[in-house]
């Protein structure tokens, strides 16, 4: 199997903008997977001013602000796509906490909102009994729920699109997951569910209850650090996912692991 | 290409790079062990005309790694018999892995221009470049991490944006105290560590020690506050991959025997 990708990518990263061409294939033949450059670049491919998206983030005490817009062109045994990708990271902190936002867009409402609810922080609490998750921690959450999802919901591959392998990416309710992630060329794919999505039958969430509307760590298995907001209240919690109520119907694709659909999620 | 506030990075092959990199991997690939997970990585770069080779082998058994080109040192580290069964002891920094501890405390504190904190006036920590030039063509200097960043700008790849990084940390001690103490912990592999600059929080993932592998998780004060003694000359720990920004480089590490309470 031969793989080729051409892409470039603008990246605002440390207050830079790092603008990346490069080209390359990789071959996988007998157990051997070998990468090397390859020469052209992308034709067509127009990026946008990532440096304007970090500048309109000035005001936010950002620890790590990483901005890209990429376009790619993949070719795999024939089938050709090609892809755009947006990409924002932001490590937003206050005092000792760190909000961790990743998203697959420029809308900039929602990271606004965090770092607001972030500067209302107050001490550490217990968790609430009941509380809903936010699209995006919910989203962080469902990589790890795999084979260990509770039995009143089902968690899905997404159909559609292509894979690494140019392969239909199938509606896969569960393991085994046929089709494989390549996030570079450079990286042998990886046979994983992509973009994960969560159902429940009951799908009606109380908004009264407490949101968790930010994580403030990287997901741990089931144990989520968040930062919770219960009307004027905000506050950092540590939440342990043992059972799942409701799973709400809106959904937005987020950047974790090989991509999730986020949806609110009450526990 | 970099004008300070862009950088304009195209991928092309470059022979001579190509062929040093190849060279490199020839080397590593005469010490690989075939019964152990072995990950060879050669890097050549060229800056201001002089031609750098970096090239590292990770091995792995039984979840543990290092970096080195001789499987035994792992398989000898991994036949140390747990002897403590608590983890509330001093320890004994073996092997040169207090260098990992200070490359944490002392050296990623430094690079994120933590405040100061009272190190033990017997405590050098040098970052000692073994380079011509660093990675944005500036002649590479050495660093007192204890009192400055390091002074060398690193990055992984042409993709990457340089950043101020330690190269090599050589801890050295002068007329420091030492005493084993009565019950200890021996320390002799480290798996990863961190260094939070928000929390001023040090994590030591220690994956072969005389208690089992254990994390050691302290403020960056109160590792200053434990060190209470060190002996002889810096023992070379196996290396250090360290990861920070998404971008991976070889550290090299070096420290003598040290004693944390």
């Amino acid at each position: 199997m031969i793989y080729r990708k051409r892409g470039c990518v603008a990246r605002w990263e440390h207050g830079r903008v790092v603008v990346v061409h490069e080209a390359g294939e990789a071959i996988e033949e007998r157990g051997v997977f070998q990468v090397r450059t390859v020469a052209g670049r992308i034709a067509g491919a127009t990026l946008e001013d990532v440096a304007s998206v970090a500048n309109a983030l000035r005001s936010v005490n950002a620890e790590r602000l990483v901005v890209s817009h990429g376009v790619a062109e993949h070719e795999c045994d024939g089938v050709t796509w090609r892809e755009e990708t947006r990409r924002l990271h932001i490590a937003i902190t206050h005092k000792h906490l760190r909000a961790l936002v990743d998203r697959a867009g420029f809308e900039l409402d929602e990271v606004a909102r965090i770092a607001s609810a972030l500067t209302r922080a107050g001490a550490e609490r217990d968790a609430p009994a009941r509380i809903r998750l936010a699209p995006s921690v919910a989203a962080a959450l469902l990589p790890h729920l795999a084979g260990v999802a509770p039995p009143n919901v089902r968690l899905i591959q997404s159909g559609g699109g292509l894979d690494g392998n140019g392969e239909e990416i199938q509606e896969v309710a569960g393991p085994p997951w046929r089709n494989v992630f390549r996030p570079s060329y450079r990286i042998r794919p990886v046979r994983m569910p992509l973009n994960l999505r969560l159902e429940c039958d009951v799908d009606v969430i109380d908004r009264d209850l407490p949101e968790a509307v930010a994580l403030l760590a990287p997901v741990a298995g089931l144990m989520l650090r968040v930062l919770v907001a219960d009307g004027q209240r905000v506050y950092p919690s540590t939440i342990r996912v043992t059972r799942i109520d409701a799973v709400g119907h809106e959904r937005a694709w987020y950047p974790y692991a090989a991509g999730a659909f986020g949806s609110e999620i009450m526990l | 290409m970099d004008d300070g506030d862009r950088i304009a990075a195209t991928q092309t092959t470059d022979d001579e790079l190509m062929r040093a990199c190849d060279a490199a991997i020839d080397q590593l690939r005469e010490d690989v062990d075939e019964n152990a997970r072995v990950r060879l990585v050669a890097t050549a770069r060229r800056v201001q005309g002089v031609l750098m080779t970096d090239q590292t082998m990770t091995i792995t058994i039984g979840g543990v790694s290092i970096v080195s080109r001789d499987a035994a040192v792992l398989r000898r580290a991994l036949e140390i018999p747990k002897s403590v069964d608590r983890t509330d002891l001093p320890i004994v920094w073996r092997g040169g892995s207090a260098a990992v501890l200070l490359h944490e405390a002392v050296a990623h504190a430094a690079e994120h221009d933590a405040p100061p904190v009272k190190w033990p006036s017997w405590l050098r920590v040098s970052d000692v470049p073994q380079f011509a030039f660093d990675d944005a063509g500036n002649a590479a200097k050495g660093a007192d991490l204890i009192a400055e960043p390091p002074q060398c700008l690193r990055r992984e790849s042409f993709r990457d944006v340089p950043l101020r990084r330690m190269t090599n940390v050589v801890v050295r001690q002068t007329h420091a105290p030492f005493a084993l103490p009565a019950k200890s912990i021996d320390v002799h592999l480290v798996a990863g560590g961190a260094y939070d600059p928000l929390t001023d929080v040090v994590t030591i993932h220690v994956a072969v020690s005389s208690a089992g592998a254990f994390t050691f998780r302290r403020t960056r004060a109160e590792v200053a506050k434990s060190l209470v003694g060190a002996k002889g000359a810096p023992i070379v720990y196996p290396g250090v991959i360290c990861s920070r920004e998404g971008q991976e480089l070889a550290v090299g590490s070096a420290a003598p025997v040290m004693v944390t309470a």
